[in-house]
């Protein structure tokens, strides 16, 4: 290893590096996604394939990032000279941030050019458009509900249960039998997150629930206390697999996997993660209503996108755009990824049975939430997530996590 | 009865022998779970568990890995940065452990204090400032900005590592040399450059585990897929929900290979060279 | 040129490298964490505020127990097996280069399937820990190793150690191999016994590779953040947060910049403390 060799190395590398420089120099249209999950990862390769096929003479250059660092690189791109064209991102709220800051686009004129207004549900107006100008591609969308093998329910007599009695008492049948009601694995926390957010919307209603996530109630709020009561009496009860912290929630899929626990509180995208022998086996009912008189409203979590303001090609960046708003830029992720997709002239029949039972469910829902964390400030729902752990450990203790969610809340209001 | 003295050493090294390798296949178990994991498929693993045996053997992973993961992109990319990288901060830092070791002046242990409190800085600080430096230099999202960040940043403890080996290297050898009429810079490059060789090369193979590792400067430093290191590639394979952990860990596999040809090749200058100095 | 300019001659190019890569981010971070900054817009500036936040932080005092509790484990546990491994391995064994190769093999693999299949080993229903204490009648053992609160930053630095081990028997086997075997040869023949052997020629000798040892070892647990990042995010309620994961998470999730690098700045000043001492300990050594 002398230093002829070394200046050797030094010199190819360096030709190397000069080469793939000057190849880099030609124009692309750079799109970031965290589509980095094995089938929606697959879905948007496809799905730049076809815009490219439409538009031979664009390169499309997509880059996928892992969920989680792409939260953390977003900012980094967007504040940078050289931003992407086009990024994937979340509505409401997540989106909303990046308006403030004027980090985003206007893509007004796509929505009116390709009239996205009348084509979209109204709902997504809201999460999409703010102060009149559009500024979010809202592209699909999966609902959450209990998931459940239907062949442990069949075999034991069961029915999907309609309200909190018929749930318990479905609980206690499976229970009896020996197997847990719910899979669940709350390492990450979103999952704990789930089951809080359906409590509040069943038990105190959408407004309240979207009042309370935007920091407006205090967690210490009577109304929480009745959430987090219910709740108690299913920890306690062994409702759930034991030791559940210990599990990823794909971890805990197991449970439901291998028929030791029966359901499992998730977003449709548990059908890509089970095999093809369990997916068979899984249907799905509405989180059962605790309250009658409460309207029904469900998690919806929204992606879309976004065009970063410094994009270096705003007028291929809004053809994207575009495209992706089309009854083609969306059938991929309707027909392959059964996600619900946000225009209303996709045909029915590219999805599949599941995925019609999931939008016939949504067509008869009141009012509509996204999901914890993406309906709270990121740092309220990190510290408070935390909570809810500790309240997962020691549910008896509900009183003093309700203060300790409070004193952040107090936090977050005087930064 | 009594035992020779060489058979006592023969039932010692006997007992030796068996710890040392119950140890090891307990050591092991991780990376054999690893491997486990590698060859059998995610519906085997969501049904079964992941300390069963397979139900039945695939090395589709392993194709699957590759191509998803583009790792023949990475696995270049981690070489072009890690490469010069390398050099960069060895040869930098041979220059900065020569003159601390070899002079006494003024400003001597402050500019030490600087190198080694360098190497202690918690790295995740300076992502930020060192982002908007090579956004401002126009170095942002290409190999530049990370060869030159970890070029300058493994300085504080390549620099350290030299400085208290040189240290060691005699006086008198230079003083022959200068009597002979050699200039300092040739002291330098025909001295102690020779005799510290075995020391770069531990350090090479430290250092190139620590760089060829790094995922969060490439996170942070580039925009580009095609420009990322195989840390960061294989990052991409975790999903937000759902990962395919048999095609996540055999694209582990895969990208240590490379680690382990250099390794194995380092690691004979490495012994080597430390021999051949102790000799002298 | 004169003799005081040369060691500058040497210095200037690195030195100017190494201002405007590190010294001026190091400056500008301790800048920063006198302000209130998301990383986007421009940073407010505020004085002190992020300080006094920081020392009324339980999560701040969380973590830098931590810290420590991973420091000391760090110095005691990779430290002694890797260098008694060394020692056994430098002999004329069976196998040798196998059990050496065995036992670096983790400094390999990538970080990131550590994290995973560490997880699993310590998993509660099925995990090959649990299993094997229930297999060998310790069945009142088992438990959440990662969900209980109790164990899970132990669990999180078995998982570091059984990486770190290895880099640790590499060098002190480079170090070994330094060290002339006529030496020890010689003192077994004056009648020396394995330990005094050990004791007063080889660990001596070691010194140089020993000092290396520490500084690795220690910047490693003080930067640990990798397998806490992989295996528990700093949970179960921060229960395994340590400085540099807490310091993350406050800069780039939760977008407080200023706060993050408060907290790398305090980090930064303990670790200073070990190399200013560290640094007194080598002057007394090479004036003598």
């Amino acid at each position: 290893m002398n230093f002829k060799n070394f200046s050797l190395i030094t010199i190819t590398l360096v030709m190397i590096m000069v080469l793939s420089f000057s190849a880099a120099a030609q124009e692309k249209l750079v799109v970031n996604t965290y589509t980095s999950d094995p089938a929606p990862r697959k879905a948007m390769k496809e799905l730049v394939a076809k815009y490219e096929e439409m538009n031979p003479d664009v390169d499309v250059q997509l880059n996928i990032t892992a969920h989680e660092d792409f939260k953390q690189a977003i900012r980094i791109w967007l504040t940078s000279d050289n931003p992407p064209d086009v990024f994937s991102w979340f509505a409401g709220n997540r989106a909303a941030y990046f308006v403030e800051k004027g980090l985003v686009m206007d893509i007004s004129d796509v929505w009116k050019e390709e009239n996205f207004y009348e084509k979209f549900p109204k709902a997504f107006k809201s999460i999409s458009v703010f102060n009149d100008k559009a500024y979010f591609l809202p592209h699909n969308y999966y609902w959450w509900s209990v998931f459940y093998r239907e062949s442990i329910f069949k075999e034991y007599g069961l029915k999907e249960p309609q309200t909190w009695e018929e749930l318990l008492e479905v609980g206690e049948t499976l229970k009896a039998n020996g197997i847990t009601p719910f899979a669940i694995g709350t390492k990450f926390r979103w999952t704990a997150a789930a089951w809080f957010d359906y409590l509040n919307l069943r038990i105190n209603g959408a407004d309240f629930h979207k009042d309370l996530m935007a920091g407006k109630i205090p967690f210490t709020d009577e109304r929480v206390a009745e959430v987090f009561k219910k709740w108690k009496y299913l920890i306690e009860n062994d409702f759930f697999v034991e030791n559940a912290a210990a599990y990823s929630w794909q971890e805990g899929l197991r449970f439901l996997s291998n028929g030791d626990a029966a359901m499992y509180l998730m977003g449709q995208f548990i059908l890509d993660a089970t095999s093809e022998e369990v997916s068979k086996d899984l249907n799905f009912f509405r989180f059962p209503i605790l309250d009658k008189s409460v309207p029904v409203a469900e998690d919806l979590p929204t992606d879309g996108f976004m065009v970063p303001a410094k994009a270096p090609h705003p007028e291929l960046a809004k053809d994207f755009i575009a495209f992706l708003g089309s009854v083609e830029g969306q059938r991929l992720f309707a027909e392959d990824l059964g996600r619900l997709v946000t225009n209303k002239n996709m045909p029915a029949e590219v999805y599949d049975k599941l995925t019609l039972k999931g939008r016939e469910m949504i067509d008869n829902t009141d009012k509509l939430a996204q999901f914890y964390d993406r309906d709270m400030d990121p740092e309220l729902a990190d510290k408070t997530m935390n909570s809810l752990m500790a309240f997962w450990y020691s549910p008896e203790d509900y009183r003093n996590i309700m203060k300790e969610m409070e004193a952040h809340r107090q936090n977050f209001i005087n930064d | 009865m009594e035992l020779s003295i060489h058979q006592k050493k023969r039932i010692r090294q006997g007992i030796i022998f068996a710890a040392l390798l119950v140890f090891t296949i307990v050591w092991l178990l991780p990376i054999f779970g690893a491997v486990l994991t590698s060859i059998r498929t995610m519906d085997d693993i969501m049904n079964n568990g992941f300390w069963s045996l397979p139900k039945n053997v695939t090395f589709k992973n392993f194709f699957t890995a590759w191509s998803e993961g583009n790792l023949n992109t990475y696995l270049k990319n981690s070489f072009i940065i890690t490469i010069p990288s390398l050099i960069g901060t060895l040869a930098l830092s041979s220059l900065v452990g020569f003159a601390l070791a070899k002079y006494k002046f003024k400003g001597n242990m402050f500019i030490y204090l600087m190198f080694v409190g360098g190497m202690l800085i918690p790295f995740q600080i300076l992502l930020i400032p060192v982002f908007r430096l090579s956004n401002y230099l126009g170095i942002y999202n290409s190999y530049w900005g990370l060869i030159m960040i970890h070029t300058v940043f493994q300085m504080g403890f390549c620099s350290f590592f030299l400085r208290n080996y040189m240290i060691t290297i005699p006086e008198e050898l230079s003083e022959a040399a200068r009597i002979d009429g050699a200039s300092e810079f040739k002291i330098f490059y025909k001295i102690y450059m020779p005799l510290s060789l075995p020391a770069i090369a531990a350090l090479a193979t430290l250092e190139f585990t620590w760089i060829f590792n790094d995922y969060i400067w490439a996170l942070v430093l580039l925009r580009d897929d095609r420009l990322k290191p195989v840390t960061a590639g294989l990052a991409t394979l975790k999903g937000n929900f759902i990962t395919s952990w048999s095609v996540l860990v055999a694209g582990a596999i895969l990208a240590t290979i490379p680690t382990i040809v250099v390794f194995v090749f380092l690691q004979k200058y490495f012994i080597r060279g430390l021999t051949m100095g102790s000799g002298k | 040129m004169k003799r005081k300019y040369i060691p500058w001659a040497f210095l200037s190019i690195p030195l100017a490298f190494y201002t405007v890569w590190v010294i001026g981010p190091t400056i500008y971070t301790m800048y920063l964490s006198l302000t209130e900054w998301d990383g986007m817009t421009a940073p407010q500036f505020q004085g002190i505020d992020n300080y006094l936040q920081l020392f009324n932080d339980p999560i701040f005092y969380t973590s830098l127990v931590n810290n420590f509790k991973w420091l000391v484990i760090f110095m005691a546990i990779p430290v002694v097996i890797g260098l008694f491994l060394a020692i056994l391995l430098s002999k004329e064994i069976k196998w040798a280069r196998g059990y050496k190769a065995a036992i670096y093999s983790p400094m390999i693999l990538a970080p990131v399937v550590i994290g995973l299949i560490w997880s699993w080993i310590y998993q509660p229903q099925g995990g090959l820990l649990n299993n094997t204490l229930t297999y060998i009648g310790l069945e009142e053992l088992t438990r959440g190793w990662l969900s209980n609160p109790n164990t899970a930053l132990y669990a999180v630095i078995g998982a570091a150690v059984w990486r770190h081990t290895g880099y640790v028997m590499l060098l002190f086997l480079s170090g070994l191999t330094a060290i002339s075997p006529t030496v020890i040869e010689a003192s077994r023949i004056d009648g020396a016994s394995a330990w005094q052997r050990f004791r007063y020629i080889i660990l001596p000798l070691l010194k140089p590779t020993t000092v290396i040892v520490i500084v690795i070892t220690m910047i490693q647990s003080l930067r640990a953040f990798d397998f806490v990042s992989m295996m528990t995010r700093g949970g179960p309620f921060n229960s395994t947060n340590v400085l540099a994961h807490y310091m993350y998470t406050e800069a780039f999730k939760n977008y407080n910049m200023g706060y993050g690098a408060s907290i790398a700045v305090v980090l930064f000043a303990i670790m200073f403390i070990f190399i200013v001492m560290y640094l007194r300990q080598i002057r007394k050594g090479e004036l003598e």
